[in-house]
């Protein structure tokens, strides 16, 4: 072949591949749908590559592009993907928790699952009450339910024994408790006074009456409830001087190191704390009053598919998969938490089963805070703020309340 | 009468010299002018993040708010008192520390590249690693300052207003203080060694040296490096937001940070851009000396 028509053949080679590929690669993209998913585990180091391996194998014309969004607390999260859906670079679906949804709704961001999971044959795997919980206030479903954790008492078995008292069921005998195990330089309890602490404190406050409705929070139980549990650090001293400023990783490295003898936290800390303790330490439904039914956080994390999403039924695939039998407890294994499916309960091994049977004694006073688009702002800095103030006596515990109220109602 | 300008013909006008500008030019006006403008828009609007569809123009109205915030002037008395400590002090640790790894001694060059680590350190590192040892329980300073008998029981450092606050300054002390040493390390090694030779000569004490020799000679980094360590200092948040996260209360709010947990916290995107704003024209003061310096240094 001469030069020049070497050149002439390459070139129309050249000119003509594009537009033979094209009907080839338009037909691999109409059948290779890419769902974009974020999610955050807390130790990084566990990944969902074989659960993703596993769906991509099942559902050959789905990829999934997992995304791992630093949590920061929630707000770095919350932050990334509302800038995400503002930009419209948002993903198909998300982790999310049940404290932003108002926002997400507010921001048109959430698309209704009502038409999926009933069409879903996962669905009766998982309890009533979980679905209820995770239910919009229109009535519709966005959110459907990957694990969950609830609050309880961790508490150093050993120590109350060693004082001849049981295990805390009720307000007064909490202080009592706490008073027995303080002595030198332990506390009683490992109060957190800084960010995440709200889920602390409410068992305290709703769980003796407040509610976040028009004057809730400065009813009298609210006020009671408040100067009750101010006081343990203020008037009792049964809280470590640092209890301020402690957060999550504070309360539980106190406890570990045997400077306090209960915290509140849930069977995410369990394996951690009896690797430290053994059976020294147990764990109890949190205190409630005397004469009240008492309360306490329902930590939730579901998957939610996003309005903008031109992957909708793939991306559902993607999530009701996560949610699904023994995929939902592969999935907890990597997150540390509770599988939703009634399945996955029954044969969980993950965690001693004291701290299992705590968690679900613990589901009839579990609730989660209100769903509202102040929610999130008033657990990052307006609960921190004027909790660590009430400690420090800048203000009154009754002003602590006052500055809630008016954040939901003022 | 004529002049030279009537008769001499207007220059053609050069484009080359902005042709070769423009790249610059434009990356600066997309990462710089362009985010400056949109902040400008977003202060004078109630534009609060998941709210997308109701984006109220407001016009003064985030500056008329911020006006009337206590947290405002708190945030602002405390950024004062914060860069003036911790510029003013990491510039006293740097110069002492220069001064010293000007002299010769053996292991000079390992000192001065050790001197660098606390600088060449990311800032949360930085943070995570002073919250730790300040920490109640478990933090090393408590440990060691109980066996050496200087305290009788473990201090909360940052769960204290006062104590939180000159916490996060000696952190950011350590961190920043490398960068006046190397600075003015690099001025001192352009002074003539005749100049104190002459001063030994004429009988100059170690302090008449520094006062009348080193000092002037390096006035001009000393300068540049103040101005350009305060503008730092005071647009920093990320120590103290790892440290403390403001906390407890509002001991350790600063400017910057306040307008970060404004935006990012309470997703007031339209009252964290004013409170931004106002951190910028308090700077430009700073900024226009320090370009007024940069200036005349070139027109040198």
């Amino acid at each position: 072949m001469k030069r020049r028509q070497f050149i002439q053949a390459a070139g129309a080679t050249a000119l003509s591949t594009p537009l033979i590929m094209a009907p080839m690669v338009n037909s691999a993209k109409a059948q290779a749908a890419t769902v974009r998913w974020w999610y955050h585990f807390d130790n990084p180091q566990n990944t969902p590559n074989d659960l993703i391996a596993q769906f991509e194998k099942d559902n050959p014309g789905i990829k999934i592009q997992a995304e791992s969004i630093p949590w920061g607390g929630g707000g770095d999260y919350y932050t990334r993907l509302f800038a995400a859906i503002v930009a419209k670079n948002a993903p198909d679906c998300a982790m999310v928790k049940l404290s932003s949804q108002a926002q997400l709704l507010e921001m048109d961001a959430l698309e209704p699952l009502d038409g999926h999971i009933k069409n879903w044959a996962g669905k009766a795997d998982i309890s009533d009450n979980i679905w209820n919980v995770n239910k919009a206030q229109d009535g519709k479903q966005y959110y459907l339910p990957l694990q969950y954790v609830v609050l309880y008492l961790y508490y150093r078995a050993d120590w109350l024994q060693a004082a001849g008292l049981q295990p805390p069921k009720t307000f007064e005998e909490f202080l009592a408790a706490a008073k027995a195990m303080t002595k030198g330089d332990v506390s009683g309890f490992g109060m957190r006074g800084g960010g995440g602490g709200h889920d602390n404190w409410a068992p305290f406050i709703i769980g003796n009456g407040a509610t976040f409705a028009k004057g809730g929070m400065v009813n009298e139980q609210a006020l009671a409830g408040n100067r009750f549990y101010v006081s343990l650090a203020r008037d009792h001293k049964v809280t470590p001087a640092s209890a301020a400023s402690d957060g999550f990783r504070q309360i539980v490295d106190g406890f570990k190191a045997e400077r306090t003898g209960m915290i509140i936290h849930h069977i995410g800390s369990a394996n951690e704390l009896v690797t430290a303790l053994g059976d020294k330490v147990s764990a109890v439904p949190v205190p409630r009053p005397a004469n009240g039914k008492g309360w306490t956080m329902f930590g939730d994390e579901s998957n939610a598919v996003l309005s903008g999403s031109k992957n909708k039924d793939a991306a559902f695939k993607w999530i009701s998969f996560l949610s699904s039998g023994g995929n939902n407890v592969a999935f907890n294994k990597l997150t540390g938490q509770l599988p939703v499916t009634t399945s996955g309960a029954s044969s969980w091994t993950l965690h001693p089963k004291r701290f299992v049977d705590a968690s679900a004694a613990s589901l009839p006073l579990a609730g989660v805070l209100p769903d509202s688009p102040k929610t999130a702002d008033f657990a990052r800095t307006v609960w921190p703020t004027s909790m660590q103030r009430a400690l420090l006596g800048q203000i009154t515990s009754d002003e602590m309340m006052k500055t809630i109220e008016a954040h939901y109602n003022g | 009468m004529t002049t030279a300008s009537d008769t001499e013909p207007a220059p053609p006008l050069v484009l080359t010299p902005y042709l070769f500008l423009l790249p610059a030019m434009l990356v600066t006006l997309a990462v710089v002018l362009w985010p400056v403008a949109e902040t400008v828009w977003m202060s004078l609007h109630n534009f609060i993040l998941f709210k997308p569809r109701n984006v109220p123009f407001i016009g003064l109205g985030n500056f008329w708010r911020l006006l009337h915030d206590e947290v405002f002037w708190l945030s602002l008395g405390h950024s004062l008192v914060w860069i003036s400590l911790v510029v003013g002090l990491q510039f006293l640790l740097g110069l002492a520390t220069a001064l010293l790894l000007n002299q010769s001694f053996w292991w000079r060059s390992l000192a001065r590249s050790l001197v660098i680590i606390p600088w060449a350190l990311p800032s949360v590192i930085i943070g995570l690693t002073w919250t730790w040892m300040y920490d109640y329980n478990v933090g090393v300073l408590n440990d060691v300052f109980l066996r050496f008998g200087l305290i009788d029981k473990p201090v909360a450092w940052l769960a204290q207003p006062n104590s939180a606050f000159f916490s996060i300054v000696v952190a950011l002390i350590w961190q920043g203080f490398p960068f006046f040493a190397v600075t003015i390390l690099a001025g001192l090694q352009t002074i003539s060694a005749e100049l104190y030779e002459a001063a030994d000569i004429d009988g100059a004490t170690r302090f008449q040296r520094l006062r009348f020799i080193t000092l002037p000679a390096i006035a001009d980094v000393i300068a540049t490096a103040l101005l350009l360590r305060t503008i730092w200092v005071a647009n920093s948040l990320d120590v103290i937001l790892v440290m403390t996260g403001g906390g407890p209360g509002y001991s350790t709010y600063t400017l910057p940070l306040y307008a970060f947990l404004k935006a990012y916290s309470g997703m007031e995107f339209g009252y964290g851009s004013a409170l931004a704003i106002m951190l910028t024209l308090l700077l430009l003061l700073v900024v226009f000396i320090y370009v007024r310096r940069a200036a005349r240094e070139l027109d040198q």
